[in-house]
């Protein structure tokens, strides 16, 4: 009898379907639904810890012990802390998928603030002598590293790395070892093609609907294979394999641009910046970022990583692994990132000349446009200085607009844009059909029926609204709260910067930030990265629970 | 000759019975008694109730000694399971009807003539091909191209004011150019004169040329027709045809697709594309009108109703649309439709038959005319026949029949008195159907 209901349950568990049908219509309590979010977020910290013996080995390699005894620290910590809610918190719950939503924005959340540690452990341990070594500059300033004794500043670093924003608290980067620069490029590259997909391409162990579930908050939620773990591994299987070829790219034109160049720097350079522009993050390991060079063609040897990275991933999977290679007049949305990349960084550089207050308008104007469009954050530029009128342009047309969705960059997404212009032009004119005409649409290569199309053109417009309004009220809060000599122009790009993850900054980030100015942007990197619902979504469960409410 | 056809549905009966004049061994199989009694009534074939795709039912049939299997029953998967099985029980030859146009295009993933099925016909694609031929040149109420592009049957009506009218044929010889040109046959009053010199033409006269190539245009000339040019088309009905149809025409013209079901619409707004689908009524005046009905150059309506379809017809023919095209499946109605002022009917199931009935008689009887009756047919001279002796002139023609026009080597010619025939060329005959057994007489 014992054997036979043995089997019994095991049938049942093995036939998935069943299974979760079963658990959705199973009464569940609440402690239930936070073992759960536990239990996802404890696997999301062993994976961090896993992550970080990688900038561990990085800096024994350039012989930062005091760095690898942080990276070590916090190594440890984050697996101690995720194997105790692993096995702690074990539960059969099915996350639904409001709980998906949570899970992403709590998980995040967790990575931002666990991955400062190594920041702050590193800045608390590593001796003057030492840090003052790094960079190799004449040390007439105090080495960035210390900025990090500041917890919030190590957060505000983290969440900027992961979030793949590029905004920095450290104000001369090499000053803060190699390590961590590495770290930095690293946690930008990991949070670039998301870390809920990481989770699923490394450990595939969940079922498919959360998966699927999972997979939908992070990304565009485009299905390259039937499955979603396969899906998960072909992603990341595409981005290191464009990043090995930026990196390539990089180091070998590097070397024929600037050949006295120090071989290994060079090396170790590529390495962070294919990282950074695959994920659109926007660090660099150089003081005054890629204007560090000084050399106009190293700029211009930049700008095709940039691009790279801001064109979408299921783009490259059907132009690598279908052989599509019409997909790049074909494919909307690529289509349309190099198309406003050129006409865009002209007219900005145009702007720039006219306002004069520039000296190289066009060197400046095209890589800062292209930067900010592929919200990449790399500057060349004191923004500062800008005349209004560009800075207003950038914001608009770059900055909030953003590259395509399915890749690593922030904003509102080239295809939401391009769908509210569309909706706008369709609009209008369906009052030119009759009443009973059914209006089709042309989009991306689907014809949309009106229902659908006012259906996407809602939820677009309302993200839209949502993000124009997160824009908004930051840059209330940054002009309250940011330092003087700037203006409401400043604050509006900063925290559009922010918002659209792009890294840009006019130099209202910095270590004397205000707390709540620094809280301010790191809720709205987090936002931005996870396209705000998730947030949102998770703003109401604390607030207002989970039951739905009837009105 | 021995022919079985599966299914009798309106195809079927109208195969079978333009098959009968030639040929006794006939034999119909449906699945409904009531048919297959009415057939046997009116036709005298022979008839098996029963499902064509089963062995007994073929066996039955006696399809081991069939010369031809025609599936025609409303059902394209029954149709190609019918011939599969057909030609393995020993038919030599088999015919099915379709509706997916892929079967008929694309040969290089799968050629049906490979598994056993001869010949694929879709109705659809006929009554579309059709209406395509007729929107092109839309002053003529009907025409069949013969032998590729080489000569033409062209139906047209005579209006009042043309200048031919009250005139006789020899009258108006000298705006009839040289070999361009002739008239085979005259309707008038519901009846088919094959005319004389001395003929006149009245008012209203549905005249058939048969022409050449070049001599198209100038037929329209002839018959006092201003050349109509379309550019915006109305279709009633998201039937197939109307799938189709819009789906082809898109390509030349603007489309507006007007049909009852909203999924329908839906499903034809996502997959078609450069058609505006609306979804109405379109026997509703006020839907109509607020589609600006006035402003459309030709209306083909092709519901599933033909009386809807002539109905609408004419309500666009009110309001000054050029060109009215009715799909009219019933038989019985195509007098009165055409006597009420519909320019050009179209039936895909007498498209079908003809179709066929082409394939079966071989070189011989090419089309029916709607509401016509009267034929073409095609024969081919045989060497050292007697009629090769001499011009077509001094031949002594059956009565009641015409020989109008030649096809030699490929290239079209339009046989007048003086013309003589040789060994080899392919004779255009056009004939009313008591002629039939001497035109066979005269060319064998």
């Amino acid at each position: 009898m014992y054997s036979l209901c043995h089997k019994l349950i095991q049938t049942l568990k093995h036939s998935s379907i069943n299974y979760s049908e079963f658990m959705i219509f199973n009464h569940h309590n609440k402690s239930d639904t936070f073992k759960m979010l536990l239990n996802q977020i404890g696997g999301l910290q062993i994976l961090l810890g896993f992550t970080i013996i990688i900038p561990f080995l990085v800096s024994l390699l350039y012989g930062e012990y005091y760095t690898a005894i942080g990276m070590l620290f916090s190594s440890l910590f984050c697996l101690i802390i995720g194997f105790i809610l692993r096995k702690g918190f074990q539960t059969s719950f099915e996350p639904l998928h409001r709980h998906a939503l949570i899970i992403a924005a709590l998980g995040w959340l967790s990575i931002a603030i666990m991955g400062g540690l190594p920041f702050l452990i590193t800045s608390y341990i590593t001796p003057l002598e030492v840090a003052s070594l790094y960079g190799q500059t004449e040390t007439n300033y105090l080495p960035s590293l210390y900025f990090f004794k500041n917890p919030l500043h190590a957060i505000f670093e983290s969440m900027s790395g992961y979030t793949t924003t590029g905004l920095t608290m450290a104000v001369h980067e090499p000053s803060i070892g190699k390590g961590l620069l590495f770290y930095r490029s690293f946690t930008q590259y990991l949070g670039g093609a998301g870390f809920i997909i990481l989770s699923l391409a490394v450990l595939g162990h969940s079922n498919g609907k959360i998966a699927f579930l999972l997979y939908g908050t992070e990304s565009s939620g485009e299905r390259l294979k039937p499955s979603i773990i396969e899906t998960a591994r072909s992603i990341w299987k595409i981005y290191i394999g464009i990043t090995f070829f930026s990196f390539l790219y990089l180091t070998i034109g590097t070397h024929i641009i600037l050949p006295d160049y120090n071989f290994s720097e060079n090396v170790f350079n590529s390495i962070n910046h294919a990282m950074t522009a695959q994920s659109t993050g926007g660090f660099s390991t150089l003081d005054d970022s890629i204007a560090g060079f000084q050399s106009i063609k190293m700029e211009m040897l930049y700008i095709l990583p940039m691009v790279l990275g801001a064109l979408s991933l299921p783009f490259y999977f059907r132009v690598i692994n279908n052989k599509e290679i019409n997909q790049f007049w074909k494919n909307l949305q690529t289509r349309s990132i190099l198309i406003i990349c050129i006409i865009g960084s002209i007219v900005l550089s145009l702007m720039l000349m006219k306002s004069g207050v520039i000296a190289e308008p066009f060197r400046i104007g095209i890589f800062q446009f292209v930067s900010a469009l592929t919200t990449t954050g790399w500057q060349t530029s004191d923004v500062h200085l800008w005349d209004s009128p560009s800075i207003v342009f950038i914001v608009m047309t770059a900055m909030i607009v953003g590259g395509a969705a399915g890749a690593t960059v922030g904003g509102i997404k080239i295809i939401r844009v391009l769908l509210i212009f569309k909706g706008l032009i369709w609009h209008i004119s369906s009052y030119f059909s009759s009443e009973n005409s059914i209006k089709v649409l042309k989009f991306n290569e689907k014809r949309l029926l009106p229902d659908e199309m006012n259906k996407e053109l809602g939820s677009a417009a309302t993200f839209s609204f949502i993000y124009l309004l997160f824009v908004l009220i930051s840059t209330l809060v940054t002009y309250y709260f940011m330092g003087n000599g700037y203006t409401i122009i400043d604050a509006l790009f900063e925290s559009a910067s922010a918002q659209g993850t792009v890294g840009l900054s006019c130099g209202i980030t910095n270590p004397d930030i205000s707390p709540v100015l620094e809280i301010n942007y790191i809720i709205q990197m987090w936002a931005g990265r996870l396209e705000i619902i998730p947030v949102l979504v998770l703003f109401r469960t604390i607030f207002l629970g989970t039951n739905p409410k009837v009105v | 000759m021995k022919i079985i056809i599966a299914g009798d549905g309106e195809v079927g009966f109208y195969l079978a019975k333009l098959l009968v004049i030639e040929f006794r061994d006939i034999i119909l199989i449906d699945t409904q008694k009531d048919k297959l009694e009415f057939a046997e009534k009116n036709l005298g074939i022979a008839t098996i109730l029963g499902d064509s795709t089963s062995y007994e039912v073929l066996n039955l049939a006696g399809i081991k000694s069939a010369n031809i299997l025609i599936a025609v029953t409303s059902i394209e998967s029954v149709n190609i399971t019918t011939c599969l099985i057909g030609k393995k029980l020993g038919a030599k030859f088999t015919i099915a009807r379709i509706d997916n146009k892929e079967y008929l295009v694309d040969k290089n993933t799968l050629d049906l003539k490979d598994l056993g099925i001869d010949v694929l016909i879709s109705p659809e694609s006929l009554a579309t091909r059709e209406v395509r031929y007729i929107l092109k040149s839309p002053a003529l109420k009907e025409i069949f191209n013969f032998h590729g592009k080489a000569l033409y049957l062209m139906g047209l009506l005579i209006d009042k004011d043309a200048t031919i009218v009250n005139k006789t044929i020899v009258d108006t010889a000298d705006l009839i150019p040289h070999n361009s040109f002739m008239i085979v046959a005259v309707h008038r009053n519901g009846t088919t004169i094959i005319p004389k010199g001395d003929l006149k033409f009245h008012a209203g006269d549905l005249v058939y040329f048969m022409s050449t190539e070049e001599g198209k245009d100038m037929v329209i000339e002839y018959a006092g027709k201003k050349p109509i040019h379309i550019k915006n088309v109305l279709i009633i009905g998201g039937s197939r045809t109307g799938k189709s149809l819009a789906s082809k025409l898109s390509q030349y013209y603007n489309i507006k697709l007007i049909d009852k079901d909203i999924e329908k619409c839906n499903y034809m707004a996502k997959t078609i594309p450069k058609v505006q689908i609306v979804c109405g009524d379109g026997t509703d005046i006020k839907v109509l009108e607020e589609e600006g009905l006035e402003n459309y150059d030709a209306i083909v309506s092709v519901t599933g109703n033909s009386e809807t379809n002539i109905f609408t017809c004419l309500i666009g023919k009110e309001y000054g649309v050029k060109k009215a095209i009715a799909m009219v499946e019933n038989i019985g109605l195509f007098g009165y439709s055409q006597k009420m002022g519909i320019d050009t009917l179209i039936n895909k199931k007498m498209a079908a038959a003809n179709y066929i009935f082409r394939y079966i008689i071989k070189g011989r009887v090419l089309s029916h005319l709607y509401g016509v009756d009267a034929a073409i047919h095609e024969f081919v001279v045989k060497p050292n026949s007697r009629v090769t002796q001499m011009p077509i002139s001094n031949l002594n023609f059956p009565q009641n029949a015409i020989i109008s026009g030649v096809v030699r080597n490929g290239n079209g010619y339009i046989t007048l008195g003086k013309f003589q025939l040789k060994p080899e060329d392919k004779v255009f005959v056009f004939s009313l159907p008591q002629t039939n057994s001497d035109l066979k007489a005269f060319f064998n």
